[in-house]
């Protein structure tokens, strides 16, 4: 993967070379996916960044805890019954006690599905072509393309250029 | 009809003489732990004799409890243990699966009686001891509870011998080590669900209580006590 | 491309130069205890090391000899090490439940405290859930709680308090090692990205190949706010679990209602004290003077004071109940505690707890960083104390006065007790080696001009903000 991006000082001549690439990108040839923004820290405010905020993870993470409750239902009670012992008149599978553990899976279900939806929705782990510049954890943002043609290299680095850049550079994939 | 075991503990007759303690730990191959041990709480008794005075020198009344496994129908220790290794058997004893047991001794601390004994070291028997263990019984190694079974293997053998003959227990035809060995007669072994029994007889009398019975663990065993007599028929 | 004095100077007079210059001094600052050793540092992992060992080679006798090198017996079968076990789970509320607290209410302030808070839990959750595996008799069958198919007949018992702590537990451990480690992605790509050879391999599996893309942002910011949100009641749920060992038996002064409220606030009280000493070390010996300011201090001295005057509160209502409830065989429990036997004991936690902390803590003057630091070391004595004042009294006065009994601890058991804290100290310290003791990116954040962050939307107030700006500039940083 070869990426074309300039490291841009604050998030506001960062979102002016994103801005710039969305017009450009039929005009270059390049689908608006292939822009690339990487940044040290959260930014929000801004529309490169606010623009996947999605409330879906919360979802998840109640579907996850409605998996859990249904496993602690299953491992209290169905397995309780299927492995019957006496218990002398106590009850085998009394409801107050198999809940606190019905609870406790709840809860692990919430909490393992919100690790799994962070995974898949960050696309982690990726160990294959991290775009990376070490500026960018002393504040810089990047913003570039990926994989331009060769044929509009020369006009994107002009978009680049023209956001507030000082320099464009370019990651050729080598990774670690 | 299934057996509900039971022990009638006659206080006014109990003299003291903790045959029932030796009978025990000759029966149940429970481990003698050495003085030293002993002194520092780590006597292992399955039934064990409580002494009290009651009055002030010089006429002082010396009176004895024996203490053991109260069986109870609502225990407390078989809830708290998490690998079932104190349990509930049909015939409502509090059985202990010794292989089930990991040792957390919860069970010990949830009985009121502290009737538990847990094995802090490996057990070892004092020559010529070790030459007379049970066979019938199965010894219990470090980091485990153990407790009185009411002598179960007796019963199961009791039980088999009348079922091989096709007939019913009779009353009297087994009893515990502990209260065979009881000179004075205080101690009493039988079913409660016989109404016929001594047993029965004898924990229907109005000197019977239970001991702590307020706590609502349901006893098996029943004390015997004029004093408990005399407050019944005051009140 | 060299610039000019103009350009520097025209740099720093914008805003966003100054603030890529607070960026630089954050990551220099913040990076450096990882990349540099002091000699102290490797005197701290020895002792802390031999420590462990002196606790691994009393284990190993214990497991050759048996359990009664300990000093338990009977009544007395729980004792120092349930104490601990206790302790330590209490300890573990410092971190996700205060970080998870203070995210959820959007105090900024917060942003140098949770990570040193977050990895206290974790460590003292793996100390406390080790602590069961050595008290029991059999220590080599305690997978034997873990309900999983077998052919040997055993399924845990589901209505022992044991398996609930060991639900609770691996819960609480599993969501507080996420809450930390999430966090913490982001972090190891920056070490991953300055550092080289062995350290940038092991970051580069532990950053799972972080970008730092918009959506990964978002999607990490996001699942922080739910794994808050699921903290808190698991935090609350495993300390009130933990109490009913206690109070699901009918053991005199065990058998009590108050317990779940008043050991969860025992434990957050324990924490907070945990975590203010913690952090006062960090400060100290990171040089971090700049970033845990005494404000971070004053506030959770403040949150100190309040768990003081409710243990308080709980404590007085537990005693005074059983005092006028007048029961024979709660009042034999209740004496032994206040007056006979363990009066010493009683009286030194009242004053750990409350006689010292109250007066530091409750006037500004000396709720310094020394004052908050003097009044959580007496607090985490008092604490330790207050376990074992619950667990010991009960049991060697439990009803029939026959079986009363005398706990004395072994030089076995000692071992071990200083060999969680030994374990702690060590865990603190490697980790402090791995991972910013706090979060890079998130006091990055604190430098945005509206507070920034999706979820947090409240505005900053200037404390990391303002202290970082006004610092020396990087190239005056000592080394």
């Amino acid at each position: 993967m070869k990426v074309l991006y300039a490291l841009y000082a604050d998030p506001e001549t960062a979102q002016r070379a994103v801005d710039a690439l969305h017009a450009a990108c039929s005009e270059l040839n390049f689908d608006e996916r292939q822009i690339v923004i990487i940044s040290g820290e959260p930014h929000e405010g801004y529309d490169f960044a606010d623009s996947h905020i999605t409330r879906r993870p919360y979802g998840w993470a109640v579907f996850g805890a409605a998996i859990g409750a249904g496993c602690g239902y299953l491992l209290t009670t169905l397995t309780q019954r299927a492995y019957p012992i006496f218990t002398g008149g106590m009850p085998l599978s009394p409801m107050w006690t198999d809940g606190i553990i019905v609870y406790e899976l709840t809860m692990l279900g919430a909490i393992l599905t919100a690790l799994i939806t962070l995974l898949v929705g960050a696309k982690l782990p990726n160990f294959k072509g991290v775009i990376k510049d070490p500026e960018i954890w002393l504040g810089k943002i990047l913003v570039g393309v990926a994989d331009p043609l060769e044929s509009s290299q020369q006009d994107v680095q002009e978009c680049l250029l023209g956001a507030g850049a000082a320099e464009v550079k370019q990651f050729s994939g080598v990774s670690d | 009809m299934a057996h509900k075991w039971g022990l009638v503990v006659d206080l006014d007759r109990c003299t003291g003489c903790e045959a029932c303690v030796v009978a025990c730990h000759a029966e149940n191959n429970v481990p003698t732990v050495g003085k030293d041990q002993a002194a520092i709480g780590r006597a292992m008794q399955w039934i064990r004799v409580e002494r009290s005075w009651e009055g002030d020198f010089p006429n002082p009344k010396v009176r004895f409890q024996p203490v053991l496994c109260q069986q109870c129908d609502a225990a407390p220790c078989e809830a708290v243990c998490p690998t079932y290794a104190s349990y509930h058997t049909e015939e409502g004893l509090n059985g202990q699966a010794y292989n089930r047991c990991i040792g957390t001794r919860f069970c010990a601390n949830a009985c009121p009686y502290t009737v538990r004994s847990f094995n802090f070291f490996n057990p070892s028997w004092q020559k010529p001891l070790n030459l007379q263990l049970n066979p019938d019984v199965s010894v219990r190694s470090v980091g485990i509870m153990e407790k009185c079974t009411f002598c179960v293997q007796r019963i199961k053998s009791a039980e088999i011998q009348a079922e091989a003959e096709k007939r019913d227990l009779k009353d009297g035809e087994l009893t515990t080590a502990c209260a065979q060995s009881c000179a004075s007669k205080a101690l009493v072994f039988g079913d409660l669900n016989d109404p016929n029994s001594e047993v029965s007889r004898l924990a229907s009398s109005n000197r019977a209580a239970k001991l702590m019975g307020e706590l609502g663990t349901k006893p098996n065993v029943t004390y015997l006590d004029r004093g408990a007599w005399q407050d019944a028929k005051n009140s | 491309m060299q610039k000019t004095v103009e350009q520097i100077e025209q740099d720093l007079q914008r805003p966003t130069g100054r603030t890529q210059r607070a960026a630089e001094r954050i990551e220099q600052d913040l990076l450096r205890p990882i990349f540099t050793t002091s000699g102290k540092y490797k005197v701290a992992v020895a002792v802390s090391g031999l420590l462990v060992l002196a606790g691994v080679a009393a284990f190993g006798y214990q497991l050759y000899t048996g359990i009664g090198v300990w000093g338990i017996n009977s009544p007395v079968f729980w004792a120092f090490d349930i104490t601990n076990f206790v302790f330590w789970i209490g300890i573990s509320h410092a971190g996700t439940l205060i970080s998870a607290i203070l995210r959820l209410c959007n105090a900024t302030w917060r942003r140098p405290v949770t990570r040193c808070a977050e990895a206290i839990t974790v460590f003292s959750i793996v100390i406390g859930g080790l602590i069961p595996l050595c008290h029991i008799g059999r220590p080599w069958l305690g997978y034997w709680l873990i309900p999983y198919p077998n052919q040997r007949g055993i399924w845990p018992n589901f209505r022992s308090p044991l398996l609930w702590d060991f639900f609770a537990i691996l819960t609480y451990l599993t969501g507080s090692t996420t809450f930390l480690y999430l966090p913490t992605i982001p972090d190891f790509a920056a070490i991953r990205d300055a550092s080289t050879g062995f350290r940038k391999k092991i970051c580069r599996i532990l950053s799972l190949g972080w970008q730092g893309t918009p959506r990964q942002w978002q999607r990490l910011e996001i699942a922080m706010h739910i794994m808050a949100i699921a903290i808190v009641p698991v935090a609350v749920s495993v300390h009130t679990i933990v109490s009913w060992d206690f109070s699901m038996t009918l053991v005199p002064m065990w058998h009590s209602t108050i317990f779940g409220p008043y050991f969860v606030t025992g434990a957050i009280f324990s924490g907070i004290a945990a975590l203010i000493l913690a952090m006062a070390l960090l400060r100290h010996f990171l040089h971090l003077e700049q970033y845990l300011t005494p404000l971070h201090f004053n506030n959770l001295g403040k949150l100190l004071l309040t768990m003081s005057l409710l243990w308080f509160y709980f404590t007085f209502c537990e005693r005074l109940t059983t005092w006028y409830g007048n029961t024979p065989d709660e009042m034999a429990v209740f004496w032994q505690s206040i007056r006979l036997h363990f009066a010493p004991l009683f009286w030194t936690m009242v004053i750990c707890n409350l006689i010292i902390p109250v007066p530091i803590l409750s006037m500004k003057r000396f709720r310094t960083i020394t004052g908050t630091a003097i009044a959580s070391s007496t607090i985490i004595v008092g604490m330790w104390i207050e376990r074992f004042l619950i667990i010991v009294p009960a049991l060697d006065h439990k009803f029939l006065p026959f079986s009363w009994g005398v706990y004395r601890p072994t030089w076995v058991e000692d071992t071990l007790m200083a060999s969680s804290f030994g374990m702690m100290a060590l865990l603190y310290l490697l980790f402090s080696k791995a991972v910013p003791m706090i979060s890079i990116w998130e006091m990055k954040v604190g430098l945005q001009p509206h507070g920034g962050g999706i979820i947090t939307t409240a505005p900053a107030i200037a404390e990391p903000h303002g202290l970082v700006l006004e610092g020396p500039l990087p190239t005056d940083v000592p080394e």
